[in-house]
């Protein structure tokens, strides 16, 4: 038992010191959410429950191991469309436990705690275990996050990307893929650094932002990102004040609020699901130009409106392109 | 000579009038000048000085948006509601002669809240049909189920309570199949919040659609202040002292479906309105309809504007929704009349 600690923790050590991975050595044994996880050996297969647990298997060139995917919020990346039409979508939401359990799968790689965790939805990582199924969450959904508080969490620290490039680097070592992982992240901090440096030659100083996801009714008070979430640490990271101050990871706020705070800049969310009116980009954009105090704020009337794919709004390898898109228009909407 | 006891029997109507309309326009600058953010009772004179005659004061173009725009509409829609789901339990409680009875125990709002889920989650009629008018049209529906099993249980009383009491379950079981079934954690919250009430996105137009079914209401109550007096005495009774006993059952419900279905679709479900006030107002004013309809309209009213004050201003930042201020204190209410009555229900 030591000595496998030891391994795990002197692979952990490896990982954060060497540019480039040795093989994983295995067993290999991982603290991953609170839950210790064990690998004899790379697992064989592997199903999804989350978007961007499949997209970043599929970043790290293991799309032929994934035997079942689900809860999809957006159409899945341009560059995988061939690759994931061939693969069973289970549930375009939540699968059931037992779908889940009868792809008789080497790993389950979870996005969210409250799909698979202490009180998940489709089940917890006990049940799984007990039927001798590994599981692995995202780091970017428990690190310095309570899942217990809050319908949606409530992060007690900001989200950092680095929670995001650890559960790429454990997914590739798990499957015996660093080198893959250590690509992967580097070309996502490289991006990363880059947009990061693009809005900071803007002198943003003193530029605010609000990201509005969706409203359950078109005039009702907007689901906004909060002070935690991967929103916060793009504005956090440009040099954009949130105007929301409110810690749970999308709170609802009132328009009065945000019309008061008159944010430089509104974050819109594009997304193809349809259950709420403003689901759909072209009635928000309605919304905000006809309501008669939101059509006043600055952002509307100077017309810097961002639109950000929905899912890039999540902890997933797209808030790179997010920050990309975000530090472009603000280079571009002259706020000087 | 026939003047002077024609105007005192006005003096107490005209003061009982400028009282109410005085009470009223204080709790709707109230609920315009309480909020989430600060906004002075100058500023507030200025723009509805500016927006009714033009007076020209320079004010926020943002802050005069959300006084006009935002929290008017808001305190008027809450007072319109007020007065219609008070209304209706004036309506309710003296036809099926139950002090229980309200538009809420009969299943109504249970029925909104499936319609509007299944506008929402089930994305019934394509997207053609909004969350109010599915509200409306699943509030409308369970009121006629409901009636029509009472009515052929027997239509006493307690058939109808008991048969509203059935619907109620049968829509919130439906309501949480919905749910269960398909809403994630975001869209579960989102009907939560709108199935216990909710004012933000209260605008104008909503207001044009409010008002006039509170108003239809309130003259249709009015009209039948004495038919109401007499069906305290049962329906037999009723028509034993030449009142069209089947004519007005008609007409009332039907308002009570109206102004409920109406109110529901445009704010949510906010409960226990319709079964407290009208009591409190039997308590203060008496039971004849005369005065009980007028007053319970007026409580209605100022008892909402006070409810979405306090579910904007109780958590800083956040808004609770209106029902659960309306049930904390509704519930209590509720406790001390089935108390009081405790030997007539």
């Amino acid at each position: 038992m030591f000595r496998r600690s030891l391994a795990a923790a002197s692979c952990a050590a490896l990982s954060l010191a060497l540019p480039v991975q040795a093989d994983t050595v295995y067993p290999l044994t991982l603290t991953n959410c609170g839950v210790e996880v064990t690998f004899d050996a790379a697992p064989e297969s592997v199903v999804t429950v989350g978007q961007a647990a499949t997209e970043i298997l599929y970043s790290l060139g293991l799309g032929d191991k994934v035997q079942g995917t689900s809860v999809w919020f957006t159409d899945v990346l341009p560059e995988f469309e061939v690759l994931n039409a061939g693969i069973a979508r289970m549930a375009d939401n939540d699968p059931s436990f037992e779908s889940v359990v009868a792809k008789r799968p080497g790993l389950v790689a979870v996005q969210y705690e409250w799909h698979v965790g202490a009180q998940g939805i489709v089940a917890t990582r006990e049940q799984f275990a007990d039927l001798g199924i590994p599981t692995y969450t995202l780091p970017a959904d428990c690190v310095g996050k309570d899942n217990t508080a809050g319908s949606d969490g409530t992060r007690l620290e900001m989200y950092a990307m680095d929670s995001l490039y650890q559960g790429i680097m454990e997914l590739a070592q798990i499957f015996d893929v660093s080198e893959r992982g250590e690509a992967l992240v580097a070309d996502l901090r490289a991006r990363e650094a880059a947009a990061i440096e693009k809005a900071q030659a803007l002198d943003l100083d003193g530029a605010s932002a609000v990201f509005w996801f969706s409203s359950a009714e078109m005039d009702i008070d907007p689901y906004v990102a909060g002070q935690g979430g991967a929103p916060a640490y793009m504005m956090h990271a440009l040099g954009l004040e949130n105007v929301v101050r409110s810690d749970e990871e999308w709170p609802v706020v009132s328009w009065e609020s945000i019309a008061r705070a008159n944010p430089t800049v509104i974050v819109a969310a594009r997304m193809e699901r349809r259950r709420f009116d403003a689901d759909d980009i072209d009635n928000k954009l309605e919304f905000l130009r006809s309501d008669p105090v939101v059509s006043l704020m600055d952002a509307v009337t100077k017309d810097r409106i961002v639109i950000l794919d929905a899912h890039s709004m999540d902890p997933s390898i797209r808030n790179i392109a997010a920050l990309e898109t975000l530090a472009e228009a603000l280079a571009g909407a002259d706020l000087q | 000579m026939q003047a002077a006891p024609a105007s005192s029997a006005l003096r107490p109507v005209a003061y009982w009038g400028v009282s109410g309309a005085a009470i009223l326009l204080v709790a709707i600058l109230a609920g315009v000048v309480i909020g989430e953010t600060p906004l002075s009772l100058a500023m507030v004179g200025a723009v509805f000085a500016n927006n009714l005659w033009n007076a020209g004061f320079v004010v926020d173009p943002i802050d005069a948006g959300i006084i006009w725009s935002y929290r008017l509409p808001r305190t008027l829609v809450a007072a319109a509601c007020g007065a219609g789901l008070a209304l209706s339990g004036v309506v309710l409680q003296a036809l099926v002669r139950n002090a229980l009875a309200d538009p809420y125990l009969l299943g109504v709002s249970a029925g909104a809240g499936t319609g509007a889920v299944a506008v929402t989650i089930l994305g019934l009629g394509g997207g053609a049909i909004g969350i109010s008018a599915g509200a409306f049209g699943g509030a409308t529906l369970a009121f006629v189920l409901v009636a029509a099993l009472a009515r052929a249980a027997g239509g006493g009383s307690a058939q109808l309570v008991l048969a509203g009491i059935a619907g109620s379950q049968l829509f919130n079981a439906l309501t949480s199949f919905f749910i269960a079934k398909s809403a994630n954690a975001e869209q579960a919250r989102g009907i939560m919040f709108w199935l216990l009430g909710n004012l933000s996105g209260v605008r104008w137009p909503d207001v044009w659609l409010a008002t006039p079914a509170a108003g239809f209401g309130l003259l249709a109550c009015l009209w039948f202040t004495r038919a109401m007096d007499a069906f305290s005495f049962g329906a037999s009774s009723a028509a034993s002292l030449g009142i069209s006993v089947r004519q007005v059952q008609i007409v009332l419900i039907g308002a009570v479906t109206l102004m409920t279905a109406t109110m529901v679709s445009l704010v949510g479900s906010i409960g226990f309105v319709g079964l407290v006030i009208p009591h409190a107002m039997r308590f203060v004013v008496g039971s004849r309809h005369g005065l009980l309809v007028p007053a319970s309209a007026l409580a209605g009213a100022v008892f909402l504007i006070a409810a979405d004050i306090v579910s904007r201003i109780l958590i800083p930042g956040q808004v609770v929704p209106i029902g659960v201020v309306t049930a904390l204190v509704g519930a209590p209410g509720f406790a001390i009349i089935l108390i009081r009555n405790r030997r007539r229900l």
